[in-house]
């Protein structure tokens, strides 16, 4: 393929002969990358290493060796901070590169195994006792601190997980859905309240100019924590009254911002949970229709969606043409 | 041939080299302007989020609307929903050529996607409706397969090369189940032959020139092919396809399926390597952790707990040492991120981000809010 196109350009004159004889040498001369295939492997290395020694733990817990297990994922766990502590690179408010390979790597498995560990102590001794609170504050502050100080947004999503747990929401992308009962109010409320928390922290830290660069990681789970609360506050609390004018407000506001910032991810995400409620509500209180009437709902709604976003470019404020 | 623009493809392909090798340095920005204002491919191809809405939209949409269709037809009989949808069908193949692709010069959007997938099931569909109904599912493969062909080479679909890969795999594997006695011996090989010739074809059609726009669905269909060649012959499939259809315990020419269960990876690896070709190497890699599991399926040598313990290590360490290796070493290999990402780490980019996120762990559920129960992850670390 490629020297077709460098032919191709010589011809139309878009590229002097010299030049092409130097991409031609370059394109020759291209080593091959292994770095996706390694990153993977580390990254599998400190799925499993977590995995095992997890379970590893649990299933050892009444006999002679977990002392000595226990020890030794303290001892890992500790050296995994030592490394990244050794070789961090100077604290910013901007954002600093990762200054080996490894590093967040290491670091990803100091902080799992941290919470295994932390876990452990508190199943077998509950040095916590029933202050269930601390065991996750802990971790929190630990995280949301290391996070901060070493620049890593790995740790950064395990902080904010904490945080929720903290605050008594599972909040994972996959479990949001799965394991929350969203029949409690407080739960709602609780996703609603640390949605909207969520969604602030960019903006201060913008103004602050204090990692500017986690903005994302915030919203990502702001944005699906507040929308799915709401979501979950019209449907199982079934007061879609209270939490229908909210959902409008959230959509409003990420629909804008992503009109001002140029972010198509949050435009869609915005887009599909406002379908959704917007929906929801017409099935809820134009009952007794005839079916034809909600087949074309969807064909002029669904249309109506597509022009709108076929012509996102209209609406997205760019800088570039 | 195809139904999009030519000189439109080709001018996106042009852009793409030459983006890559202004990234390089290579081309300064007047020449860059150059070649963007010559090369203008005038596509509406929007961000991959936009292109997910666009798609959900888009089968909402098609979904009622073949309801309505439905309701106002008042079908009642076999014949006339097989009417409804070859109508249907090819009232969808006209917007998409006639509008969607044509006057408004969709490639990749989503809704072009869509209508394409909508419309071939629903003709596909008017047939099955069509066909009696003691048919063979073999009757019915072969009715789709020639859709799925057409469909990936008309519309350079990635998704329907790799249909029509896997209709092409089901018919092969219909015709032989039927072979009797003889199945078990020629199954595996006739499906290494298979995925070895069509590995060669996909090989060969993307070194041809005028074949370049079909390189990315001529890729999926070859790492399909790596896939299929390593499990045809895996002793676990064998064994398993052998006790299923006949009871048996073990499969004939055990021995031989285990040599190649173990081999054939580090052939993959060793030759992706050699060769520089990406597919067969992380396809190699994958295959290690299948003869892993394949032998654990049989031996069990170890605790599953110590067994990640140890393999986790080893792979940490694999990937360390390596990396330091080609750090300190440059040459013909290298640690340095490529810009030009395959399909494969696109995936995979997403499936870590997934993966990340809905960690498992082995806290007890004693109390609900204990610390260890929620990992949370790098979901957000990907590019908006």
């Amino acid at each position: 393929m490629r020297p077709h196109i460098l032919r191709h350009l010589l011809q139309q004159e878009v590229l002097t002969p010299d030049d092409a004889a130097r991409i031609e040498q370059v394109e020759s001369a291209r080593p091959f990358s292994l770095h996706w295939e390694l990153k993977t492997l580390l990254y599998l290395g400190v799925l499993l290493l977590n995995l095992g020694l997890g379970y590893l733990i649990y299933q050892n817990i009444d006999t002679v060796g977990h002392a000595a297990l226990i020890a030794l994922i303290g001892a890992v766990s500790a050296v995994c901070f030592w490394y990244a502590v050794r070789h961090r690179k100077p604290f910013s408010t901007g954002e600093t590169e990762s200054p080996t390979p490894y590093y967040d790597y290491v670091l990803l498995l100091g902080c799992l195994l941290f919470l295994v560990m932390e876990g452990y102590w508190q199943f077998q001794y509950q040095i916590f006792g029933t202050r269930y609170g601390l065991a996750t504050f802990i971790p929190m502050v630990l995280f949301f601190g290391l996070a901060y100080w070493l620049d890593n947004r790995g740790v950064l999503s395990l902080g904010i997980t904490a945080l929720a747990s903290w605050l008594g929401v599972a909040v994972t992308p996959q479990d949001l859905l799965a394991h929350n009962d969203f029949n409690s109010a407080t739960i709602v409320h609780t996703g609603v309240f640390l949605g909207a928390v969520l969604t602030l922290v960019p903006f201060l830290s913008e103004r602050y100019h204090v990692k500017k660069h986690f903005s994302l990681t915030y919203l990502n789970f702001g944005v699906h924590i507040g929308m799915i609360a709401c979501l979950a506050g019209m449907m199982a609390l079934d007061q879609p009254l209270l939490y229908f004018p909210l959902l409008c407000v959230a959509v409003g506001f990420f629909i804008w911002y992503a009109r001002t910032r140029a972010s198509l991810y949050f435009l869609t995400v915005a887009v599909l949970y406002g379908y959704i409620g917007v929906t929801y509500m017409l099935f809820n209180f134009v009952r007794d229709m005839d079916f034809t009437f909600y087949l074309l709902y969807f064909i002029l709604s669904c249309a109506g969606v597509l022009v709108f976003l076929i012509n996102y470019k209209r609406f997205i404020k760019t800088d570039a043409p | 041939m195809i139904a999009y623009d030519q000189t439109g493809l080709d001018a996106l392909q042009i852009r793409d080299a030459a983006q890559e090798w202004r990234r390089q340095g290579l081309l300064s920005d007047e020449q860059w302007l150059a070649v963007q204002t010559q090369h203008n491919a005038r596509f509406y191809s929007p961000n991959v989020f936009v292109r997910i809405g666009l798609a959900i939209f888009t089968l909402i949409l098609l979904m009622a609307a073949l309801g309505l269709g439905g309701l106002i037809a008042n079908l009642n009989s076999e014949g006339g929903l097989a009417m409804l949808c070859f109508f249907f069908g090819f009232v969808l193949f006209l917007a998409l050529e006639l509008w969607i692709i044509g006057s408004s010069r969709h490639y990749g959007s989503g809704v072009d996607d869509m209508l394409l997938y909508f419309g071939t099931s629903l003709l596909v569909s008017g047939f099955y409706v069509m066909m009696p109904s003691n048919s063979q599912p073999l009757a019915y493969a072969c009715l789709t397969f020639p859709f799925l062909v057409v469909g990936s080479i008309r519309y350079l679909d990635r998704l329907m090369a790799a249909a029509a890969f896997g209709c092409a795999l089901t018919i092969l594997a219909l015709l032989l189940v039927e072979t009797p006695k003889l199945a078990l011996y020629v199954m595996p090989f006739a499906g290494m032959l298979f995925a070895g010739g069509v590995y060669f074809f996909a090989q060969q059609g993307q070194r041809r020139y005028a074949w370049r726009h079909w390189h990315g669905g001529l890729a999926v269909v070859e790492l399909l092919a790596l896939v299929v060649f390593y499990v045809s012959g895996n002793y676990w499939m064998v064994q398993q396809a052998g006790y299923g259809w006949f009871q048996l315990e073990q499969p004939p020419l055990a021995w031989f399926f285990w040599i190649f269960t173990f081999a054939v990876p580090v052939a993959y690896i060793y030759f992706g390597l050699r060769r520089k070709d990406r597919l067969l190497l992380d396809v190699g890699l994958g295959c290690v952790a299948v003869a892993v599991f394949t032998y654990r399926a049989y031996f069990h040598v170890m605790p599953l707990a110590w067994a990640a313990v140890l393999g986790g290590a080893v792979l940490f360490a694999t990937a360390y040492f390596s990396i330091r290796h080609l750090r300190k070493n440059r040459g013909v290999y290298t640690y340095d991120a490529d810009s030009d990402k395959t399909l494969l780490q696109e995936v995979e980019q997403q499936l870590i981000a997934q993966h990340l996120a809905q960690q498992p762990t082995p806290t007890p559920n004693k109390n609900e809010s204990l610390g260890g129960g929620q990992f949370g992850g790098g979901g957000a670390d990907g590019q908006f």
